[in-house]
C-alpha cells in the first residue's frame, strides 16, 4: 500500500511537472500532453545506432529511472508514508544518486557517437563540481537532526524549517541538485546548442520515452529531497501531511525548471571554478555555523 | 477508414490499425516534431511561426516526425538533408515550404506556399494524415547515394585479407573488423593514433608527467619493457605468422587465440620469432608484470569499445584493430600525438557540426578537430552560399533588371530587403537617376526595420545556442512582429525592444559566458558592420551583443525620424546603359555591388558581401577554445551562409 501510494505520488508529480514544462515551452496548458507525447513515442520507431554498445545503450535510460525511484523510496511523504525509513536514509540518497553519473556516461558511451560521447564525459566533470555540494549540506542537515533517518530530519524541522535555520545550505544544495539533474543551466551533457542533444541525441521511440520520464522523475526526487532536508517535509497547517509534501516538492521542481528557463547555460570551467572556490568553502562555513548554533541554542 | 488520397506519408510501415494503434496515431498527430531545414532562423526570417502552426520545433532528427524544408536548397544541402531524413524515426513526413524537393529525397508529402497561412493549412493536413494513419509502406526503404559507404571486413593482423562479409580470418582465425571501403590500409602509426584515443586518461597522464616525453626512449630503456614489446607487436602486424601468449605468463604460447590456462586472461598476439628478432631495445625481456597487466587491461578497454565517435562524427578511419596490438602502451600510442593545451596527448577527432545544427546558422558547416572537449582547429564552409555565374568580362546573358533584383533578394533570405535595396540603388546609379528624398527615406526605413528584425533573429539564435529559452522565445516573437510592422506598430513595440537590453544586462551568467569569447580586435582588417563597430569596445562576443542591441535602438530612432518603412522597388529606368557601384550597410556589414547596365538589362555584376570575409575568421576564433566557447564565438559572428560567395 505504502509502496503503491509513494509510486503513485511520484508518477503524479512527474506528470504535473511534464504538463508545466509543456506549458513553458509551447505556451499551452494541456493536461493530456504528456500522455499523448508518451503514446507518440510508442508509435515511433526506436532506432538502434549503427554500432552501439548494446548493454550500455539499453540499460542507461532504465538505470536512470531506477535511480530516481530508489531515491524516492527513502524520502517520507508523511510520518508513516515512506517505503523504507532507513537508518542511513540521508546517506542512501547520496549513494543512489551517484548512479546518475553511471547512467549518463553509459548513455554517452552506448550509442557510438561523438556528441553523446562528449556529453557523457562532460558529466563526469560536472560530478566533480557538484558532488561535494550535495554531501556537505546534507551533513549539516543531519547534524541538526542528530540522525540520518529522513523522518527524523523532517521531525527536527517541526519548529523551524532548515531553509531558515541554514539558508546557505539550502542554496548550495538547490544548485547542486539542479546540476545533478542536468537541467538548464547545467545541461552540459545534453546541451542542444553545443552537442545537438548530447547523451539524449541518439535515443528514439520507447527508449526516448523512458529517458524523458527518467529525467523528470529525477527532478521530482531531487525536489522531494530538498523538501525533506530544508522545507520541513510534511509540516504545514490545514492540509494533510502528504499533501504538504507534494505541494512543496512540486514548488521546488517548478522553480528548478523556471531558473533554467531564464538563464543561459553555464560554462563548464566556470561551474567547476565556482563550485570549488566558492561553493565548498561556503559549505564548510555552513557546517561550522550550524555546529555553533547547535552548541549555543539548546 | 478514409484515406486522404492526397497524402500518403512515405516511409511508414503499413498496418491494419487496431484501437491502440489508432490512439497512437492520434497522439502522433498531436505531437508532430518538426526539424526545420536549413534552420529555424530561416523560417523566422520568412515570417513562419512553426509553433503557432501547431508543430513542435525539434532540434534533432531523432526527435522529429516532419522534415520541413524552407525555401530552395543548394545541391550540397540536399545531400545533408538526405542524411537527416534517414536519421528520423518512422513514420516521417516531408513538408516543403516554398521550394522544390531536393533530388536526394523521395518527394514531398505536402507542399505549401511560403506564408504562415500556407504553413498552417499544410500542418492541419499533415495532422489529419497522421491521425488517420494514412501511411503507405514505402516501396523500398529510403536509400540515397550519399548514405552509401560500402563496408568491407579486414583482418587486423593480415591486411591482405579483405572480405565482403563479417567472419574470421582464414589465416589466423581472428574476427574480421569492419571498415569503410575505399580507404587505403592505414599504416600502423596512423592506426595506433586512433586506437590510443582518450580512454585511458589516467594512465597517459601519469606517464606524461613523470617523464620527459621527448626523451623517454633514451631515458627509460631500463624499465620501459613495454616499449620494446610494443615494437615487437608492431612488427607482428607485418609478419604473417603470429602466436599467442599470456601477458602474465610468458611461458604460455599457443598457435591460436584463446585464454590462458593459468589465469584465464585472453591471450594476446605476438611475433613468432620474438627472441631472435630481439634488438637492443627488445633485449630487456623480463617483463614488468605490473605494467604488462595494466597495459593488457587498457587494451581490453579498447577492443571492448573502440568505437564511438569516429563513425558517427563522420570520422573515418581504418578498422578497429582488435587485439592485434598486444601490450599497448599509452606512451607508445601517444608519443607522436600532438599535445593539447592541458598537456595531455590524446587522439583528435574530426567532428562535423552542421549544416543543420541547433547551435549554428543553417547551411553553415563547421568541421572541428576535437581533442576531448577542446578544439584544436576548425574550418567553416557554407553549403548554402551563392555562386556567381556572371563574372565581369565574361560573355554572359543579359538579365532583366526586375529578375536580377528578385534573384538577389531571394538568394539572401536573411536580409532580402538590404540586397533588394542594393540592387535597386546600383541599377539606378547605372541608369544615372538622381536620388529622390522621399524614396530614400522610405527605403532607409525598410532597411533599418530589417536590421532590427535581423538582430532579433540573431538574439534568438544566441538563445538557442546557450539553451536560454526565454531569450529565444522573446526575440523570436518580437522578430515576427517587427518584420512587417509599420511605424505605428514599431512605436508600440519600442518599449519591449528597449527593455530587452535591460533584461539581458541583468541576466546572471550571461556576461561570464560571453566575455572574452571570440575576441576580434580592430587589427583584423576584414571586419565589417557590427563586428567592426564592436571591435573598439573589446571585440568579444559580449561587446557584439551590446553593439547589436545598441543598433536596434538606433534603428528605432532612425525610423521615427524618417517616413513609413517600405520595401524598395525599382523606379523606372528606361533603356539606359551605364555602370553603377553602391554600398549598403546590411545588418551584417557593408555589402558592395557594382554592375554594368546595357539597354536596361544587367550585363554583368560583382558582389562583395560581409560574410564572405567574416567566414575566414572562424579558424582563428575556434583554435584552442573549449567546444562550447568555440561554437559561441562562431555564432557571435552572425554569419549568413547565403551571403558567402564562392
Amino acid at each position: 500500500m505504502t509502496v503503491a501510494s509513494v509510486l503513485l505520488a511520484l508518477l503524479g508529480s512527474t506528470w504535473l511537472l511534464a504538463v508545466i514544462e509543456g506549458w513553458m515551452t509551447t505556451g499551452r496548458l494541456s493536461p493530456a500532453a504528456p500522455l499523448f507525447s508518451g503514446l507518440a513515442h510508442l508509435g515511433r520507431e526506436s532506432i538502434l545506432p549503427r554500432s552501439p554498445d548494446r548493454v550500455f545503450f539499453e540499460a542507461a535510460p532504465v538505470l536512470l529511472l531506477v535511480v530516481g525511484v530508489l531515491g524516492m523510496a527513502v524520502l517520507p511523504l508523511a510520518p508513516d508514508l515512506i517505503i523504507a525509513d532507513l537508518g542511513t536514509g540521508a546517506l542512501f540518497i547520496n549513494a543512489a544518486l551517484a548512479y546518475v553519473l553511471v547512467a549518463v556516461i553509459m548513455a554517452g558511451w552506448g550509442p557510438d557517437g561523438a556528441y553523446a560521447m562528449i556529453g557523457g564525459w562532460r558529466f563526469l566533470g560536472q560530478l566533480i563540481a557538484y558532488s561535494m555540494l550535495i554531501v556537505m549540506p546534507i551533513t549539516a542537515v543531519a547534524m541538526r537532526a542528530e540522525s540520518l533517518l529522513n523522518t527524523a530530519i523532517v521531525g527536527s524541522q517541526a519548529g523551524l524549517w532548515n531553509i531558515v535555520y541554514q539558508p546557505l545550505g539550502f542554496v548550495l544544495f538547490f544548485i547542486a541538485a539542479m546540476a545533478l539533474a542536468f537541467r538548464a543551466p547545467f545541461d552540459l551533457p545534453t546541451a542542444e546548442g553545443e552537442l545537438g542533444g548530447g547523451v539524449d541525441a541518439e535515443y528514439t521511440g520507447v527508449r526516448l520515452a523512458v529517458l524523458r520520464l527518467a529525467r523528470l522523475t529525477l527532478v521530482v526526487t531531487l525536489a522531494s529531497a530538498t523538501t525533506v532536508f530544508y522545507l520541513g517535509g510534511w509540516h504545514g497547517p490545514l492540509l494533510p501531511p502528504w499533501a504538504w509534501s507534494l505541494v512543496k516538492t512540486l514548488a521546488v521542481a517548478v522553480s528548478m525548471l523556471l531558473v533554467g528557463h531564464y538563464l543561459p547555460r553555464i560554462r563548464e570551467a566556470d561551474l567547476m571554478r565556482w563550485c570549488w572556490i566558492l561553493g565548498i568553502p561556503l559549505a564548510l562555513v555552513n557546517i561550522i555555523v550550524v555546529g555553533l548554533l547547535i552548541l549555543v541554542v539548546p | 477508414m478514409s484515406f486522404d488520397s492526397a497524402i500518403n506519408i512515405t516511409g511508414a510501415r503499413q498496418k491494419r490499425p487496431s484501437v491502440l494503434q489508432k490512439l497512437v496515431s492520434r497522439a502522433l498527430a498531436r505531437n508532430l516534431g518538426c526539424l526545420i531545414v536549413p534552420g529555424p532562423e530561416i523560417a523566422l526570417a520568412h515570417g513562419l511561426d512553426v509553433t503557432a502552426a501547431g508543430m513542435r520545433t525539434s532540434t534533432t532528427p531523432r526527435d522529429a516526425s516532419v522534415l520541413m524544408i524552407v525555401g530552395e536548397l543548394s545541391e550540397k544541402m540536399g545531400d545533408a538533408v538526405a542524411v537527416l531524413y534517414a536519421q528520423m524515426p518512422r513514420p516521417r513526413a516531408i513538408l516543403i515550404v516554398g521550394g522544390q524537393t531536393p533530388s536526394t529525397l523521395p518527394g514531398a508529402d505536402i507542399s505549401a506556399g511560403l506564408s504562415q497561412k500556407g504553413l498552417t493549412e499544410a500542418v492541419v493536413r499533415l495532422q489529419r494524415a497522421f491521425a488517420d494513419g494514412a501511411f503507405v509502406a514505402s516501396p523500398e526503404a529510403f536509400d540515397a547515394d550519399v548514405l552509401h559507404a560500402k563496408i568491407e571486413y579486414v583482418c587486423p593482423m593480415h591486411p591482405e585479407i579483405v572480405e565482403d562479409e563479417p567472419g574470421s580470418c582464414p589465416k589466423c582465425g581472428m574476427d574480421l573488423v569492419a571498415r569503410e571501403a575505399g580507404e587505403s590500409t592505414p599504416d600502423h602509426d596512423h592506426e595506433h593514433q586512433h586506437h590510443g584515443h582518450k580512454h585511458d586518461h589516467e594512465h597517459e597522464h601519469e606517464h606524461c608527467h613523470d617523464q620527459d616525453h621527448k626523451g623517454h626512449h633514451e631515458h627509460h630503456h631500463g624499465h620501459d619493457h613495454e616499449h620494446s614489446n610494443e615494437h615487437q607487436q608492431e612488427h607482428a602486424h607485418e609478419n604473417a605468422a603470429a602466436e599467442y601468449t599470456c601477458p602474465m605468463h610468458p611461458e604460455i604460447v599457443r598457435d591460436e587465440p584463446g585464454s590462458c590456462p593459468k589465469c584465464g586472461m585472453d591471450l594476446v598476439a605476438r611475433e613468432d620469432a620474438e627472441d631472435e628478432g630481439a634488438s637492443e631495445e627488445g633485449s630487456g625481456h623480463g617483463h614488468n608484470h605490473q605494467h604488462s597487466e595494466s597495459d593488457h587491461h587498457s587494451e581490453h578497454e579498447h577492443s571492448g569499445h573502440d568505437h564511438g565517435e569516429h563513425d558517427h562524427g563522420g570520422h573515418k578511419h581504418g578498422g578497429h584493430d582488435h587485439g592485434a596490438s598486444g601490450f599497448m602502451s599509452m606512451i607508445e600510442v601517444t608519443k607522436d600525438l600532438p599535445r593539447s593545451a592541458d598537456g595531455l596527448q590524446m587522439d583528435w577527432l574530426e567532428v562535423p557540426f552542421g549544416p543543420v545544427f541547433p547551435g549554428l546558422p543553417g547551411g553553415l558547416k563547421l568541421t572541428l578537430t576535437l581533442d576531448g572537449d577542446g578544439v584544436t582547429e576548425g574550418q567553416a564552409t557554407s553549403l548554402a552560399g551563392m555562386t556567381i555565374e556572371v563574372e565581369e568580362g565574361e560573355e554572359s546573358e543579359e538579365i532583366d533588371v526586375e529578375t536580377f533584383i528578385d534573384h538577389l533578394a531571394t538568394a539572401m533570405p536573411l536580409a532580402p530587403v538590404s540586397y533588394r535595396l542594393l540592387a535597386c540603388l546600383a541599377i539606378e546609379q547605372a541608369a544615372g537617376l538622381n536620388d529622390d528624398q522621399a524614396t530614400t527615406q522610405a527605403r532607409n526605413g525598410g532597411l533599418e526595420r530589417e536590421r532590427i528584425a535581423s538582430h532579433l533573429g540573431w538574439l534568438a539564435q544566441l538563445g538557442r545556442q546557450l539553451g536560454f529559452a526565454w531569450l529565444t522565445q522573446r526575440a523570436s516573437t518580437l522578430q515576427l512582429q517587427v518584420r512587417e510592422a509599420n511605424r505605428y506598430r514599431l512605436a508600440e513595440l519600442e518599449p519591449a525592444l528597449r527593455t530587452l537590453g535591460t533584461r539581458l544586462g541583468r541576466t546572471p551568467l550571461l556576461k561570464s559566458r560571453l566575455k572574452d569569447i571570440g575576441e576580434l580586435s580592430s587589427e583584423f582588417s576584414d571586419l565589417r558592420g557590427p563586428l567592426a563597430r564592436a571591435a573598439s569596445e573589446g571585440g568579444d562576443a559580449w561587446a557584439r551583443l551590446w553593439q547589436r542591441l545598441a543598433e536596434i535602438t538606433a534603428s528605432l530612432d532612425l525610423i521615427k525620424a524618417s517616413s513609413e518603412p517600405a520595401l524598395p522597388s525599382l523606379r523606372d529606368i528606361g533603356d539606359l546603359s551605364g555602370t553603377g557601384e553602391v554600398t549598403v550597410d546590411t545588418p551584417r556589414g557593408e555589402a558592395r555591388l557594382s554592375l554594368k547596365l546595357e539597354r536596361g538589362k544587367v550585363k554583368s555584376y560583382k558582389l562583395d558581401t560581409p560574410c564572405s570575409h567574416h567566414i575566414d575568421l572562424v579558424p582563428k576564433l575556434v583554435e584552442g577554445q573549449e567546444l562550447g566557447d568555440a561554437l559561441l564565438a562562431v555564432g557571435s559572428l552572425d554569419l549568413s551562409p547565403w551571403e558567402v560567395i564562392s
